[in-house]
């Protein structure tokens, strides 16, 4: 074979590939695969990543009559909005144009002007920051933060609280901007706010600002932010002596939180979230054990407490381009804004539908109300009394 | 407000311990050797995660963080050896970045040895002192403790042995300490062990306390910067002060300030030194002529 026909031979084999590559459906996911938040991230990207092996391993998309393979390339946050940024447009340059992501809420405002003014369709499954959604490219099947404030309002209430201390993230964009909402509805229900303190993600000593919410001996300590700074104040402020009741709003995998603090301490501590993973299959959900089931035996560990979310991002982008028959961003919005949870058999998630029975509302935002848990042992428990100790 | 006063100031205190225990082994290096180790905070991170590994692997705590600071001291000496040996003649800016380089790749093994999630290690002296005025863990006086016995170690070997003598000397005027036949090699392996030394115990300990990942020596690196330039660069007992007063100063601004404003009232304290004494609180003035 001459140099020619071996040159000849590499341009035939290097078009084969691009037309192979052609075939699949370009899904790109934004989480934070390494750095802090990587405990939310990594099963979240491998939950989207067993979606994708199951709906292949089934036959692929039927897009039109035409079958497609899906192929999911990650994007690692790094849970930075500088890395989130970079990520993003590196998917965009590859050419992808279907966004599941991203988790973080310090990162999710940073993309949303690059995703709106681009030909992409995006799908939130971690942030619950205000603002992230348009319902005409821009969906979140995630709870917004108004949903996981809903739940520590209804507790406050139900329990009188006279006072109530917040400590909380203050790089959470969520949480930040929700603040006032929240001690303004504490304060209409009699829950006096006498302490509002902050901390940032990374953050390890805490005794300043804990010392003067020990000082002000609250009736409840709500703490707002991520579980590793979670359970470091939890542990810290009882070390200063403080016995009111702790409440966490916060996605908390009971791994994360029981690196950073013993169960003894942990017990009794509320949370106040929508149901996670870990709800539904301690509630005996089929398709949460069969998801779980499946996870431990691709990746050998237990999926996250966001994993059902994600899986349920990639089966809601799945049944939203085979409804469209295209895989043109557009095309896929469309669909998706009129979607409805029995179009998707495969959501884990007990999303509340909207009046006319579509599974996001004009803004492209589910229906995902909170719920209170309380530690018992080495996890979370669903609390159905709200009002008992 | 003022009744927390007490407590505020022992959790200042336990706080600061930390940050002169880690500024005093950067400091130590920098003021003899002339070097920004800013791989420091990885010779922190790896004593933390050694001691983890050790302790996971059966050994007594104490053990385990002993022999993790007897192995990150001999990394210490290998990382001057591979890092800053071969640039001794090269400007500031080369060490400055050979540093970070070195930096970067300590912490790419660890991630590929130990991977991204955060462990931790039991504390091994668990329950608080509480008394009338504060309460403190029994795990904070214990660094208080080892920052205070460190300090006197250091000062003891700088001060009643011939290798500290020798140290001293290079600090002071490396050409002359060369002329009067020091051996350079043995005064900086020493430095760079001792320096390393002081970082593995802190993240010894603090590993105790805190999660272990691979990048969690860069924040207190650079507040072990903070501290050199408050105390002076280069001096042990500004080491000290300076680590004590930003701990106290961080918890105070908020404890009574705003906790917003933490991070920036540290730094604010940074630019105000330099402005007012740019040679930090023991630090000598540098005239050129």
């Amino acid at each position: 074979m001459t140099r020619k026909h071996l040159l000849a031979a590499a341009v035939a084999a290097a078009i084969a590939g691009q037309a192979g590559a052609a075939e699949t459906v370009r899904i790109g996911e934004l989480h934070p695969i390494t750095g802090p938040a990587s405990y939310y991230g990594l099963p979240e990207s491998q939950a989207i990543r067993l979606a994708a092996e199951q709906i292949n391993a089934a036959g692929g998309l039927d897009i039109g009559g035409e079958t497609r393979m899906i192929e999911i390339v990650s994007g690692d946050t790094q849970a930075s909005p500088t890395g989130g940024v970079a990520a993003l447009r590196k998917l965009m340059a590859d050419g992808v144009q279907i966004i599941i992501g991203p988790l973080s809420s310090g990162v999710a405002p940073a993309l949303t002007p690059i995703i709106a003014s681009a030909d992409v369709v995006q799908i939130v499954d971690g942030s619950i920051a205000e603002g992230l959604t348009d319902g005409r490219r821009m969906f979140r099947n995630q709870a917004t933060v108004g949903d996981y404030n809903l739940a520590l309002e209804r507790l406050a209430k139900a329990r009188g609280y006279d006072s109530v201390a917040i400590m909380t993230d203050r790089f959470h964009a969520g949480f930040m901007e929700s603040q006032d909402d929240l001690t303004a509805v504490f304060s209409e229900q009699g829950n006096a706010v006498v302490a509002e303190e902050y901390y940032k993600l990374g953050d390890t000593d805490f005794s300043g600002q804990l010392t003067t919410i020990a000082g002000a001996d609250p009736d409840a300590l709500i703490v707002r932010g991520y579980p590793s700074e979670g359970a470091l104040i939890t542990r810290q402020v009882r070390d200063l002596g403080y016995e009111g009741q702790i409440v966490w709003e916060m996605v908390s995998p009971p791994s994360t939180v029981m690196k950073n603090i013993d169960a003894a301490t942990m017990e009794g501590v509320l949370n106040a979230i929508p149901p996670t993973t870990e709800d539904y299959l301690n509630l005996g959900n089929p398709r949460a054990i069969a998801m779980a089931e499946a996870y431990e035996a691709t990746y050998g560990s237990v999926p996250g407490e966001l994993a059902a979310l994600s899986f349920d991002a990639l089966h809601i982008v799945a049944a939203a381009i085979e409804k469209a028959g295209s895989i043109e961003p557009a095309d896929i919005a469309g669909a998706m804004a009129t979607l409805t949870a029995a179009e998707v058999p495969a959501l884990i998630n007990t999303y509340g539908a909207q009046e006319d029975g579509r599974l996001f509302d004009e803004t492209g935002q589910v229906s995902l109300p909170g719920a209170v848990s309380v530690w018992q042992g080495e996890g979370w428990v669903p609390l159905t009394d709200l009002a008992a100790d | 407000m003022l009744e927390l006063l007490p407590q505020q100031l022992a959790n200042g205190l336990a706080l600061g311990s930390t940050y002169a225990l880690v500024a005093m082994g950067l400091t130590l290096i920098f003021g003899v050797l002339l070097i920004p180790n800013f791989a420091h905070g990885e010779l922190y991170m790896l004593g933390g995660f050694l001691t983890y590994a050790g302790v996971t692997a059966g050994l007594d705590f104490w053990l385990a963080a002993v022999l993790a600071t007897v192995l990150v001291m001999g990394l210490g000496v290998l990382v001057d050896r591979i890092t800053f040996k071969p640039l001794e003649q090269a400007s500031g800016l080369s060490l400055m970045i050979s540093a970070l380089a070195m930096s970067i790749v300590l912490q790419q093994i660890a991630t590929i040895t130990w991977g991204t999630e955060p462990r931790t290690i039991p504390n091994p002296v668990p329950g608080i002192l509480r008394t009338p005025f504060a309460s403190l863990t029994y795990h904070k006086l214990l660094i208080i403790a080892v920052m205070v016995l460190g300090a006197v170690g250091l000062w003891a070997i700088l001060n009643r042995t011939r290798l500290g003598l020798s140290i001293r000397a290079v600090s002071q005027n490396r050409d002359a300490a060369l002329l009067m036949g020091i051996e350079m090699w043995k005064v900086r392996a020493a430095t760079f062990a001792i320096g390393a030394a002081f970082g593995a115990l802190a993240g010894a300990l603090l590993g105790a306390a805190f999660p272990i990942y691979p990048t969690m020596g860069v924040i207190p690196v650079l507040k072990a910067l903070v501290v050199l330039v408050l105390g002076g660069i280069g001096s042990i007992p500004g080491a000290i002060l300076g680590g004590l007063l930003l701990g106290v100063a961080e918890v105070l601004i908020a404890g009574y300030i705003s906790s917003e404003l933490q991070d920036i009232g540290a730094f604010v304290i940074l630019v105000a030194m330099l402005l007012v004494r740019p040679q930090g609180l023991f630090g000598r003035a540098q005239i050129e002529r």
